[in-house]
């Protein structure tokens, strides 16, 4: 029997922990305390990372472009994850600690102004000769707010593109372009779609995130509806916008199971293995497809028969905070950044600036033409400070209308809650 | 205790089918991160990639992983010390002393376990800031001995209160102290219930996500799950690396458990040398 | 001394009392010094959690958000405001489901899977070990391993049910509000029952060996042996770890968030997710911190009916 002599102490674990304590104190002194080098002015730079491509090495280089031409100012590049950045930025505000200049998604601009976090930039862009024309309207909007300028367009994309898999059009006996109209849709997707086989039409999903709400979006300003009306009162429950609701329904049985949780990345991952007829994305997507063996194209989304696709605006816009000590050395980056002949090479959605646009189109997309048309066609969300909260209003719109609501009642009930929003 | 040969092996058929179900997301998991990311998922679900490649395990390993590994480590070992010892003295006491006012503080302190992390995060980070510990291993350290402190001790509670107080006061007729009873006698015998508290404590603080997300900026100082976003897009998830990630990740944890589990058994071998 | 010993000694106990206290049990200065060993936890817990809440509280009475960074003090309208929204019913609702079945399944499942692992056979390190697995992986990569699982067209779930035949395409387990929370359910149990063993497993230890051996002497079965010896001695272990999975369940936010966000539709919305959705997601800070304390109060609701029924329990048991 063993036993255990009184005088010995906790066994293994205790010595065991003592150890482990001083190693990682010491550890924890010497490689905890990174110590800020002195130098003449170092930014903080906060950029969303893109996974999809390799871009922080473009980053890199651009900063190196820019520390080289402006001796005196070091940029300390980080780069967020996409999953954490909203909160790591409001965190980081509220905390008193914000970075001198980030990108902001452009749906959170309103609310970072309107919360004082960020400085106008209208003076400073007036006097380095930004003016409006130099970029996308949509763009330029979203940076407007209570008629300042917020930011500085940085990039942008639009929603939605409906990529194609030829192979699966041609062995439907489907012309790819006939979709481009609903009801060229809407014949094409039966053909396109055999559930027992798992081959489906159209990539369509309605989980909660914002890529729900801007496909959802383009349906109806496809249809010549609209989100809020030119009053600011909802225009959800009109006649347009509940067509487009109505119509996009009925591509349900056209679509893989599961759209309430589906995500667009979802749909990726079915139109890369086959499955899927088309995949509603940005034009973002193609530098994924170039590096498969699809055989694909697009159209620029679907419209009613003699009307025009309208896409949703999306994109970054840069920022600076209230509390950056740096304000003219951030401004200079941010000149830097959005320069026609910088811009391009520092972003993987589209350069905001017309120009850079045209040129980085033309280098590393296909169809820089219909891609061009359909921004200049594209139409930005009602952003305003509370635009999150209608997001969120909007996404439950689109699940109540998948799992079979009717989409008149529920535009009605999303419309309540909307122009409530409005009255607090 | 001795038993027939064929419930032994009636057990040992239920262990390998017990394992078989549990890890079966795990081989998904294995199957997943050995796939190249040329080649898609398929349909119906493939349990083994066409091509394997390691190539998802050589990229995960970069040196940011190795960082980010790092980082958990020390942050894990330090707070498992501490709270460790913090836990047991005050375990100890909320036992052995019979205070009214420490059972409110007791109650109060698992009442604390209550609240959401969500809400009281911003306020912590302030002070955080306040005491200039931003990005530092001490702000980790001490809010996850903060967070694990108060489960550790109720737990340590619970496997002190399964001993009978006999065996301090036997050890008193000896001599000694009640405080020297405690650690001489009731402690190793509560070894594996202090083992268990280890566990617990290494692998909450090894997991934790939100106070590693609000505290660190830079990605010297970012732990292992924080580092796992790296994988995650707006729109797409780089499914290959961050299996192989998660996959160089869970191995050294499993192997430190593998090591420690035999303290969980000392009861069983003495038991059944006696038989 | 050993625990065999010790459990003949009862009957001198009341003589050892006597002279413990003759001692006099604890010096003044012992007992200073075990007040010290509390002190540094009731510090920590007083100045990291207690007094942010007590900030957070008092955040939920001005109407306070990221966009109106002037508060006027609402007192507690904006309870009133949250109680009367139906979301409010949902997740409550679903924080109950969510944390009952957790906590039912995990300290079921993991007792049995303890009692199975308490013997002395070979391999059993390496079982021991693997059945952690679950438990050490990040609780995010363990939820968009499961998400995918789920996947109606991609997952193995899907996959595994067509091949028996059970079904003939997939089940949208996550996109279902029906399914969600079982699915949901479903996972967590995965990701938590090896606390729950490993706890339970440390507590088999400390069962009496002679008890059991005396119980199978009197003609016990293995199940009169559970129920007659095993679990009555380790009530303590039992009570305290559903305590504490009640507790982690309740606030457990990373596999909810990750499989749905909280939907389809609020399904699966339970406190944790909404809190974060209302403060982080959309500014919100007001509502998230209203939402907090009301986490809070019906967690604390929660635990002492817990208590209460243990406390009862206890009395006649």
């Amino acid at each position: 029997m063993k036993e255990t002599k009184p005088g010995r102490d906790g066994g293994v674990v205790l010595p065991l922990a003592g150890m482990a304590l001083g190693a990682t104190l010491a550890a924890g002194l010497l490689l905890g305390a990174t110590a800020a080098r002195a130098e003449d002015v170092t930014l903080q730079f906060w950029d969303n990372q893109q996974t999809e491509s390799g871009l922080s090495q473009y980053q890199k280089e651009a900063v190196k472009r820019f520390e080289a031409e402006n001796p005196g100012i070091k940029v300390d590049v980080t780069t967020v994850p996409y999953p954490e950045y909203q909160q790591r930025l409001l965190t980081a505000v509220q905390g008193g600690n914000a970075p001198d200049v980030s990108t902001v998604d452009q749906i959170w601009q309103a609310a970072f102004a309107e919360a004082g976090a960020i400085v106008p930039l209208g003076d400073r862009a007036k006097s380095a000769g930004m003016t409006e024309s130099q970029f996308f309207k949509g763009a330029w909007d979203s940076a407007n707010y209570k008629g300042q300028l917020w930011g500085i367009p940085f990039n942008v994309d639009v929603w939605f593109f409906a990529y194609t898999n030829d192979a699966l059009f041609h062995a439907a006996g489907v012309d790819p372009a006939s979709v481009t109209t609903w009801e060229g849709l809407s014949a094409a997707a039966p053909k396109l779609t055999d559930a027992a086989k798992g081959k489906y039409a159209i990539g369509l999903f309605a989980h909660k995130g914002e890529d729900t709400v801007v496909v959802m979006d383009s349906f109806i300003y496809s249809n010549g509806g609209s989100v809020l009306d030119a009053n600011g009162k909802c225009a959800l429950d009109q006649k347009p916008a509940v067509d487009a609701l109505r119509y996009m329904a009925s591509l349900k049985p056209y679509a893989p199971r599961g759209i309430n949780n589906a995500a667009s990345g979802d749909m990726r991952e079915l139109f890369l293995n086959g499955s899927l007829a088309m995949e509603l994305w940005p034009a973002l997507e193609q530098p994924t497809l170039q590096k498969t063996h699809l055989d694909w194209d697009f159209v620029t989304g679907f419209a009613p028969q003699g009307k025009t696709p309208v896409g949703t605006y999306g994109g970054w816009n840069l920022v600076i905070y209230k509390q950056s000590k740096h304000q003219d050395a951030a401004w200079k980056f941010i000149h830097f950044l959005t320069r026609p002949d910088v811009n391009g090479d520092v972003v993987d959605l589209i350069p905001a600036n017309v120009e850079a646009a045209k040129t980085f189109l033309q280098q590393h997309r296909k169809h820089p033409e219909a891609i061009m048309r359909h921004l200049d066609n594209a139409r930005a969300r009602p952003l305003s400070p509370r635009y999150l909260e209608v997001s969120d209003i909007e996404v439950k719109l689109a699940q109540d209308v998948f799992s079979g609501q009717d989409p008149q009642a529920a535009a009605k009930t999303a419309c309540a809650a909307i122009d409530q929003l409005a009255s607090p | 205790m001795r038993r027939g040969p064929a419930r032994r092996i009636a057990v040992l058929l239920g262990q390998i089918a017990l394992a078989v179900v549990i890890l079966l997301p795990f081989f998904w998991m294995l199957s997943v991160s050995l796939k190249p990311a040329t080649e898609p998922f398929a349909i119906p679900a493939r349990l083994w990639p066409v091509h394997p490649t390691l190539a998802n395990y050589a990229s995960a390993f970069r040196p940011e992983f190795r960082r980010y590994f790092l980082n958990s480590i020390v942050v894990s070992a330090a707070t498992l010390a501490i709270t460790l010892t913090l836990g047991l003295l005050a375990a100890y006491s909320f036992t052995r002393l019979q205070m009214r006012i420490l059972n409110v503080f007791l109650v109060a302190v698992l009442a604390a376990q209550l609240f959401p992390s969500s809400a009281i995060i911003i306020p912590i980070y302030r002070m955080v800031k306040a005491a200039g510990l931003l990005n530092t291993y001490a702000a980790l350290i001490i809010a996850y001995i903060t967070v694990t402190l108060p489960v550790a001790i109720w737990m340590l509670r619970g496997f002190l209160a399964n001993l009978p107080r006999t065996l301090e006061e036997a050890a008193a007729i000896d001599g000694a102290g009640p405080l020297r009873a405690f650690f001489a006698v009731v402690v190793p015998l509560c070894r594996p219930g202090i083992v268990a508290t280890g566990v617990f404590v290494l692998i909450v603080t090894w997991q934790e996500f939100l106070f590693a997300l609000s505290f660190t900026s830079t990605r010297e100082m970012r732990t292992l799950p924080v580092g796992m976003n790296d994988y995650i897009g707006q729109y797409g998830i780089r499914y290959g690396e961050l299996m192989a990630s998660s996959v160089m990740v869970s191995v050294p944890v499993i192997l430190v458990f593998f090591f420690l589990q035999r303290q969980f058994v000392a009861g069983l071998t003495a038991g059944s040398v006696k038989g | 001394m050993t625990l065999a010993g010790a459990a003949t000694t009862p009957i001198r106990a009341p003589r050892l009392r006597r002279a413990w206290r003759a001692r006099g049990r604890m010096t003044a200065g012992d007992r200073r010094l075990a007040l010290a060993f509390a002190a540094p936890a009731i510090i920590l817990v007083g100045v990291l959690m207690y007094y942010p809440m007590i900030g957070t509280f008092i955040e939920s009475l001005y109407s306070v958000s990221f966009i109106n960074p002037h508060p006027r003090f609402v007192g507690f309208a904006n309870y009133a405001r949250i109680l009367a929204d139906p979301v409010f019913a949902e997740i409550v609702r679903n924080s109950l489901i969510w944390t009952i079945g957790v906590v039912a399944l995990q300290n079921g499942f993991g007792f049995a899977v303890a009692l199975l692992l308490n013997h002395n056979l070979p391999g059993q390190g390496l079982m021991r070990s693997l059945v952690l697995l679950p438990w050490v992986l990040p609780g995010v990569v363990a939820a968009i391993l499961w998400r995918f699982m789920y996947d109606p067209q991609l997952g193995l779930l899907n996959s595994f049910l067509i091949s028996l035949g059970l079904t003939q395409t997939g089940i949208a387990w996550l996109a279902n509000t029906a399914t969600a929370l079982p699915a949901a359910i479903l996972a967590a149990v995965w990701k938590g029952f090896p606390f729950s063993t490993v706890v339970y497993l440390a507590g088999l230890q400390s069962v009496d060996r002679e008890q059991i051996e005396a119980a199978t002497i009197d003609g016990a079965g293995p199940w009169r042996r559970l129920t007659a010896v095993v679990l009555p001695s380790m009530r303590a272990v039992i009570a305290t770890n559903l305590l504490i999975t009640t507790i982690l369940t309740f606030n457990y936010f990373d596999m909810i968030w990750v499989l749905t966000r909280g939907g389809p539709e609020d399904a699966t919305h339970i406190f944790p997710t909404r809190i974060y959705e209302l403060g982080f997601g959309q500014f919100r800070f007001g509502e998230a911190a209203v939402y907090g304390v009301f986490s809070i109060l019906v967690l604390a609701g929660f635990v002492a009916a817990f208590l209460v029924v243990q406390r009862r329990q206890g009395e006649t048991g």
